[in-house]
């Protein structure tokens, strides 16, 4: 019986062929877009995650997220280092400093300041230099994206390529000199300004005059010690705000999520994904046994059960169904490795594997169920009608 | 192969192929070290702070009493002084000029005086030839009288000469204490640490922001620990207390409490802005250690922990509630 089952889907190419397609679609769009969405989301707080040292990050008390900076009295960093269960905090100076170019253009970088002594919260992966470097006199670290684009030596030609950032050579930070002696590897930020990493005490000489710099205190728990608690001491004692990692980067997430048109948009491009894949291929499939409407009362005619009937179809729904899946998935893998070293946000987890497996096996069902439901009521009789 | 056969085979390699991006993609990003540990405290509850290493003398920035052009310099950073050597000399020839003017003035008072001298001597001679006449009729009262009176004269004009010449010797003083002001000597003994100052230069007199000359005893060094006020509460004099150098963890000591500055100061935040204000005001507590365990440079920075019986969410019956929330605006 299964065999007949596959003859029949498999007997007319196109239409075969026209089914698949339309799952191809669904569980692509079902997976490429909801993977750009996770890719932009995650894009939001990469800096948190690339800094992942510390445990706790104490900010004022009103950040809403990653980039909004309230800077606090330098002081705050010793009160916090005095909170027992805290076995270190080190300041953090984080902001958007204007760079000059050669040419004269203007570029805003990130710039990030780190202890001087420890250099804690350093980009992740260092491709040329060492982080200690940054202990050279107005030496700075630039990330690689930042280096071969943004703040690259604008081309002679017009429209050109810009060259690179080559070690050695030297930037203009709000009128100060600035040495390039570390190019790293950062995961690009929501937006994708470059990152220039340099010392807490340097940095506060290139950011402009202000009474308080200090953005952040890294804190690290001491062994064994609760986070939500110290969480909870720090926040008790000095009156700002403290999140772990995880509870940072979900107060970042969240921001966006409220104040960006960015989940709507991404919603209704994986439901319209959903619903152009559903009926392509639930009306492709019910055409299809409308087609083999005979076929089916023939068997019917033969004494064939309603049950083997049943599991016929689904058989058929089940193969064009994971096919359809297969192919969806491993197109939406094959475009985020096209796409890896461009701009474009992509992260894949396995979450999203479940999430288009699930919304193809609901068009199955629901393609099968109708034409289910037609085999069903089908009169034997037909066959010899007409 | 045909079409219907294919597909299949496509799709189980596309499963595959997402599986493997799946699983390579989302691999934890690698976490930076720190180059050096950082310092962390050994205490259960602690104040930390930042603490500043200075002589025990303190640093004496050395200033001039006299402007001028600077002659020569007697030390060099680093050279161990004696209390009252000279550090540097300030140009002294106008000075030496008007010396030589006063000696001569002083030589011509003391020849006023020999000529007052003989003046007086032959008056005196005289007026007493005069005297000694028995004989009242044999020389006239008139005569008595001058010779008498050109004695005494004589004898007021000998001691205006001497007082003349005290007073030169008074001028000759003078410019010889205005020549020593010009040598500028070490109050201490001590180690010059900073030395601004090069021949030639004018060294001005009064409050300079860049010192002339920077003298301490380093034979002991403190570290002045900054606490904040917020914290100030919580200091307790006789705790315990260490220090790690900055850069390197190793290097630890243990401090011994010198003195508490009772005077809470404004902090000091160096943003290098034309007017600066204040953050916050600190207390400062110098502590003194064994400088043989660490190498360490006068003005370098520490941290330093203070233990604490009271940890800030817990405050004692005693203490002032307002002082845990430190609310700051």
């Amino acid at each position: 019986m299964n065999h007949i089952a596959l003859k029949m889907l498999m007997g007319d190419t196109g239409k075969y062929i026209g089914i698949v397609m339309g799952l191809t679609f669904a569980s692509l769009i079902m997976t490429q877009q909801p993977a750009i969405f996770v890719g932009l989301m995650s894009r939001s707080y990469s800096f948190i995650s690339d800094v992942g040292l510390p445990d706790i990050w104490v900010m004022d008390a009103k950040v809403q997220f990653v980039d909004d900076i309230k800077p606090l009295q330098e002081t705050e960093l010793y009160r916090v280092r005095g909170i027992s269960g805290v076995a270190w905090a080190m300041p953090m100076y984080k902001g958007l400093l204007k760079a000059r170019l050669t040419d004269g253009t203007f570029q805003t970088c990130n710039v990030i300041g780190l202890d001087d002594a420890t250099l804690i919260g350093g980009p992740p992966q260092m491709l040329e230099g060492t982080l200690e470097d940054l202990r050279r006199s107005d030496s700075v670290i630039v990330d690689i994206d930042g280096a071969t684009d943004k703040l690259g030596k604008p081309s002679l030609l017009p429209g050109g390529k810009p060259t690179p950032l080559k070690l050695g050579d030297s930037l203009e930070l709000n009128d100060r000199r600035a040495i390039v002696v570390g190019i790293a590897k950062v995961t690009r930020t929501f937006q994708s300004q470059p990152v220039v990493y340099t010392t807490y005490s340097r940095a506060k000489n290139y950011a402009p005059r202000e009474r308080k710099l200090l953005s952040f205190v890294l804190v690290k728990a001491k062994p064994g010690q609760n986070p939500a608690e110290l969480t909870r001491r720090i926040r008790e004692a000095t009156g700002l705000a403290a999140y772990t990692q995880a509870e940072f980067m979900e107060l970042t997430y969240q921001y966006f999520m409220h104040n960006t048109g960015i989940p709507i948009n991404f919603g209704i491009s994986v439901l319209l994904g959903f619903i152009v894949g559903a009926a392509i291929a639930g009306q492709t499939f019910y055409n299809f046994t409308l087609e083999n409407l005979r076929q089916f009362g023939v068997l019917k005619a033969m004494g064939t059960s309603n049950w083997v009937l049943l599991r016929m179809i689904l058989l058929q729904a089940v193969l064009v169904g994971s096919i359809g899946y297969g192919l969806g998935v491993g197109l939406t893998a094959l475009f985020g490795h096209a796409m890896r070293h461009t701009i474009l946000a992509f992260k894949f987890p396995w979450q999203l594997l479940v999430f288009s497996g699930a919304g193809v096996s609901i068009i199955c069902v629901f393609a099968a169920l109708i034409s289910i439901i037609k085999v069903i009521r089908l009169e034997p009789a037909i066959v010899f009608k007409g | 192969m045909q079409i219907k056969h294919i597909l299949p085979v496509l799709a189980a390699a596309g499963l595959v192929f997402a599986g493997y991006t799946v699983v390579n993609s989302n691999k934890p990003t690698p976490i930076a070290k720190a180059v050096t540990e950082p310092s962390t405290a050994p205490f259960k509850a602690f104040i930390a702070g930042a603490g500043i290493i200075e002589a025990q003398s303190q640093n004496i920035a050395i200033g001039t009493p006299l402007p001028g052009i600077v002659k020569a310099v007697a030390v060099k950073v680093g050279d161990p002084i004696q209390a009252n050597s000279p550090l540097f000399y300030l140009d002294d020839r106008d000075t030496r000029a008007n010396l030589a003017i006063k000696r001569a003035d002083l030589a011509k008072a003391v020849a006023d005086v020999s000529v007052a001298k003989a003046t007086y001597t032959d008056a005196k001679a005289l007026s007493d030839l005069a005297e000694a006449v028995t004989d009242r009729r044999a020389i006239s009262a008139e005569e008595l009288i001058k010779r008498r009176n050109a004695m005494l004269i004589s004898k007021a004009k000998l001691e205006s000469a001497a007082a003349l010449v005290q007073q030169a010797e008074a001028n000759v003083a003078e410019i010889e204490t205005t020549l020593s002001r010009l040598v500028i000597r070490a109050p201490v003994a001590g180690v010059a640490l900073q030395v601004n100052i090069r021949p030639g230069e004018f060294a001005q007199a009064g409050f300079l922001s860049t010192p002339l000359l920077v003298l301490g005893n380093l034979e002991q060094l403190h570290v002045r620990v900054d606490i904040d006020e917020n914290d100030a509460w919580r200091f307790d004099k006789s705790s315990k207390a260490v220090a790690f150098l900055r850069g390197n963890r190793q290097f630890k000591v243990d401090l011994v409490l010198a003195y508490v500055e009772p005077y809470v100061v404004p902090k000091k935040s160096l943003t290098g802005d034309s007017n600066e204000r204040v953050d916050t005001r600190v207390l400062q507590a110098l502590y003194r250690f064994d400088r043989e365990q660490m190498p360490i440079y006068v003005g370098q920075q520490m941290d330093v922990f203070i233990e604490t019986t009271v940890t800030p969410n817990a405050p004692p019956e005693a203490a002032p509630p307002v002082a845990a929330q430190g609310a700051t605006p």
